[in-house]
């Protein structure tokens, strides 16, 4: 494990300090199988194979940006467009498959091209005129929610063709085509940020810049890069939202980054960049989506399901700060 | 203020306290008198700077206690600290640039009218009194940040004390400010002592010891080695406790360097931008090129121009014969160049990455196919480099950032030598590197100047270029002013001219009686003392 270990494990196994180690590490995992313990002991229904179905199409479009979340927040920045990113392709692709019925894969690939844009533009702006993260992704935020309403005119767009709606329901071995796209992509990237180059330049630069420059990395393409990649996603996730409810909202994905956010943080990203994994975000995603299904299942109105994931939030944070401050 | 408390006001009983299971304090104790200054000098990594974190309450020892006249100091906590009258004035001031000084003076304890509001008048009033007190000409109604660094540190001081801080700590006081802020520094320590505070500095120049200090302790890789009033002690004998041998044992023997060997590394008129003057010099294949003069002399810039990593205006850099593009780190790797940064933590190793990604990070390109890193390839070649270094690590996996400082450093060397490197620049190698690991990455750096190298190697420790060094430049204001050549190195008055070259002053006839201010200005100028 390279650039993961918030607890060094003590030298001596099975001591005290390796034991309370242990389980600091993996709290995430251990919480996780307890909400799953609890929620299949209160109901029959939550362990059916069709509500994992359920969890993970609900948990596909989340975790499409959320990989691309935690690209931008290895490499210390943020990203708060992706939620207006998603109702921009969204729109795009609801539009174009309305004027252009048969062509379905234009239309994704409008829809793909429009989110890569807009984070080359984040990516643009955060790299090459060094504008804050911050800033930069919540100008693309604001403005991006404007342009899905021009789009539709200030109103959905409905009436799509079928071929559309069918996209996201299509099955590939089994698996909805977004599931899929969801599991090639923490795989793909849990496998990307540890065995390639790509991957050691984000944790580079995000752990040190100015250390990483001096060993040759060119730290304002990797930003861009990620930036970009983050766009990108998001622009996949649009679409494959659109496709699913098979009409162009302009407000949907609003808020998503939020959500996104929250499942890198709580599975152990430091938003100071440097330390955190695809596994770890993969983790908080599903343990965000298992909660919002047992909940559901157990009838816990919404707004009691917030403040739960609130309180998750914060309180994932707490564990990681005191557990890094024992070290001290 | 009364200093009629005989006895201690401040015990610090068998500190232990180790860092990722290096041990930083082996069992330090230590007693302060009010109205007396201690020295607490040792080189880079003794545990100094520990030291005081944990008797003003920000780190907590793993055993041993801290007493404040007579009362147990809460471990790890700084308000108690501040309860007990205890406060520490850090390297890194922790003053608020964009406030103004009186704001900085009563922020957490303002002054208010009777309604409530702030009254401003009245604070900058008693903040105009309080400065007044020392005899420093601030204004209370100035930025904070818009002040020199040696004008802050006054108010902080300043600040501490008039919270009723009976013990202050300062953490290296005149590392970062100027020669004449010197001056106003020490008045304000020597004052402080006649209203009968304690007071400790960590330093490790010699001058600043004999200026202000009337007991030095020394440390040395975490144990306490003197303890002795200043007036019973030589500068010989704080020197050699602080290095714990004899210099000339610090450094291996120099191999000769042919006279006909390659100039392997030529720098034509390279202007660093900001700097005022332009550099030219040679190195031949093995030679060790030294680069002394006072901080701020655009010694560390020039290094940086050389790679890349800074802009340069004009010039030529060729390395073996073919010209390298500026400002471009990547170009200046791919001609074989490498380059060891001053500050390992700011821009040396990643320390969260493991020893295994630091070592691969400058030759990427060269360990992955296709973007795919060549797992077996790098471990066996990372393996090797940090062998040759003889690093002490758990493996390759451990992060950097659990190394000792002279691991680290290792780390930062040797990642660059998983291939063939032809010039190998150093900005202060030793910097933060305890006394054991310091000749050991001497030895490596001749080994590799041996090898073939180029190295260019600067430094503030006038030790490291006299006793390592083929051959020295002096800089000032970005350009070279003196050349020194092994003869020259090795005469006695070397040091002397060394000095007046990199400050451009007169020569002295006699240097040695100096101001104390004056030769505090010569970064890391203690070690000398004991070769004179």
């Amino acid at each position: 494990m390279s650039a993961t270990a918030a607890v060094p494990l003590p030298r001596r196994r099975f001591s005290r300090d390796w034991i309370v180690a242990q389980l600091i590490r993996r709290a995430m995992l251990i919480v996780m199988l307890l909400v799953i313990a609890f929620f299949s002991y209160r109901s029959l229904r939550f362990s059916s194979l069709d509500n994992l179905q359920t969890i993970l199409i609900a948990a596909a479009p989340f975790a499409l940006i959320a990989l691309g979340q935690t690209l931008v927040i290895l490499t210390g920045g943020i990203d708060l467009s992706v939620g207006s990113i998603i109702a921009v392709s969204a729109m795009t692709g609801a539009s174009i498959a309305k004027s252009n019925p048969g062509q379905v894969w234009m239309t994704v690939g409008a829809a793909m091209l429009v989110g890569l844009l807009a984070g080359a533009i984040n990516g643009f702006l955060v790299s090459r005129v060094d504008v804050p993260p911050f800033i930069a992704t919540l100008g693309m935020l604001t403005a991006g929610s404007g342009v899905a309403f021009v789009i539709g005119d200030g109103a959905p767009i409905n009436g799509l063709p079928a071929e559309f709606g069918t996209i996201a329901n299509t099955k590939v071995l089994g698996l909805q085509i977004p599931v899929l796209l969801m599991i090639i992509g923490i795989v793909g990237f849990g496998i990307a940020m540890r065995r390639t180059a790509y991957g050691m330049r984000i944790y580079a630069v995000g752990g040190n810049r100015t250390a990483a420059e001096i060993a040759g990395v060119n730290a304002r393409r990797t930003l861009f890069s990620v930036y970009a990649v983050s766009g990108l996603l998001a622009g996949i996730s649009g679409v494959m939202l659109s496709s699913r409810v098979s009409s162009g909202p302009p407000t949907l994905g609003q808020g998503y980054e939020l959500d996104a956010i929250a499942a890198v943080v709580i599975g152990g990203a430091s938003l100071m960049g440097g330390r955190g994994t695809v596994w770890g975000t993969a983790l908080g995603l599903l343990l965000i989506q298992t909660l919002n299904n047992g909940l559901d299942i157990l009838l816990v109105p919404a707004y009691w399901q917030n403040v739960i994931k609130g309180v998750l939030i914060v309180a994932a944070v707490a564990v990681d700060v005191w557990s890094v401050k024992r070290r001290t | 203020m009364s200093t009629t408390t005989e006895g201690p006001v401040l015990e610090c009983h068998d500190l232990e306290k180790s860092f990722g299971g290096v041990p930083v304090l082996k069992g330090v104790s230590l007693s302060l008198e009010l109205g007396t200054v201690t020295a607490l000098a040792g080189e880079n990594g003794a545990g100094k700077s520990t030291m005081m974190k944990i008797a003003s309450g920000q780190y907590r020892a793993d055993s041993g206690s801290v007493r404040v006249r007579g009362e147990e100091l809460a471990a790890g906590d700084i308000r108690d600290a501040h309860r007990l009258g205890v406060a520490i004035v850090p390297q890194e001031l922790a003053s608020i640039a964009h406030m103004t000084v009186y704001e900085n003076l009563f922020v957490g304890r303002e002054l208010t009218t009777r309604i409530g509001t702030l009254d401003r008048r009245a604070m900058s009033r008693q903040a105009a009194e309080m400065l007044d007190v020392f005899g420093v000409d601030i204004d209370p109604g100035a930025r904070m940040g818009t002040l020199p660094v040696g004008m802050q540190q006054i108010v902080e001081i300043v600040k501490n004390s008039s919270r009723g801080a009976k013990v202050l700590l300062l953490d290296e006081p005149s590392s970062a400010i100027s020669e004449r802020e010197v001056e106003g520094l020490y008045r304000v320590v020597r004052q402080l002592r006649d209203s009968g505070v304690a007071m400790v500095f960590t330093t490790h120049k010699m001058a600043e010891i004999r200026a202000l200090a009337d007991r030095v302790v020394v440390l040395r890789d975490g144990g306490l080695v003197l303890d002795r009033p200043m007036t019973e002690v030589s500068d010989d004998d704080i020197v050699s406790a602080m290095i714990g041998r004899e210099l000339e044992d610090l450094f291996p023997p120099l191999h000769t360097v042919p006279r006909d060997a390659e100039r392997v590394l030529q720098v034509e008129d390279v202007h660093v931008v900001g700097q005022p003057g332009g550099c030219s010099f040679e190195v031949r294949r093995g030679e060790i090129l030294g680069l002394a003069g006072l901080v701020g002399a655009g010694r560390t810039e020039l290094l940086e121009g050389v790679f890349g990593i800074r802009a340069t205006t004009s010039g030529r850099i060729v390395v073996a014969g073919r010209e390298v593009r500026r400002r471009s780190p990547a170009a200046a790797i791919s001609a074989g160049m490498a380059m060891v940064p001053e500050d390992r933590k700011l821009s040396g190793a990643i320390m969260g990455l493991s020893v295994l990604d630091n070592g691969t990070l400058p030759r990427l390109a060269q360990f992955s196919v296709a973007g795919w890193l060549r797992q077996r390839a790098r471990s066996q070649s990372v393996g090797k480099a940090m062998e040759s270094v003889r690093l002490r690590s758990r493996g390759l996996g451990q992060e950097v950032g659990t190394l000792s400082g002279g691991n680290q450093q290792k780390v930062v060397l040797a990642r660059w030598l998983t291939e063939h490197v032809d010039v190998l620049l150093l900005d202060e190698p030793t910097r933060g590197v305890d006394v054991g690991a310091r000749s050991e990455i001497y030895r490596i750096i001749a080994d590799l100047a041996e090898a073939g190298m180029a190295v260019v190697m600067a430094s503030s420790d006038m030790t490291e270029v006299l006793g390592l060094s083929h051959r020295a430049l002096v800089m000032r204001e970005g350009g070279v002013v003196g050349e020194l050549d092994r003869d020259d190195l090795d005469r006695p008055d070397v040091q002397e001219l060394i000095f007046r070259l990199s400050s451009g002053l007169d020569p002295r006839p006699d240097e040695r009686s100096a101001e104390p201010g004056q030769r505090a200005a010569e970064p890391d100028r203690q070690p000398e003392e004991g070769d004179a």
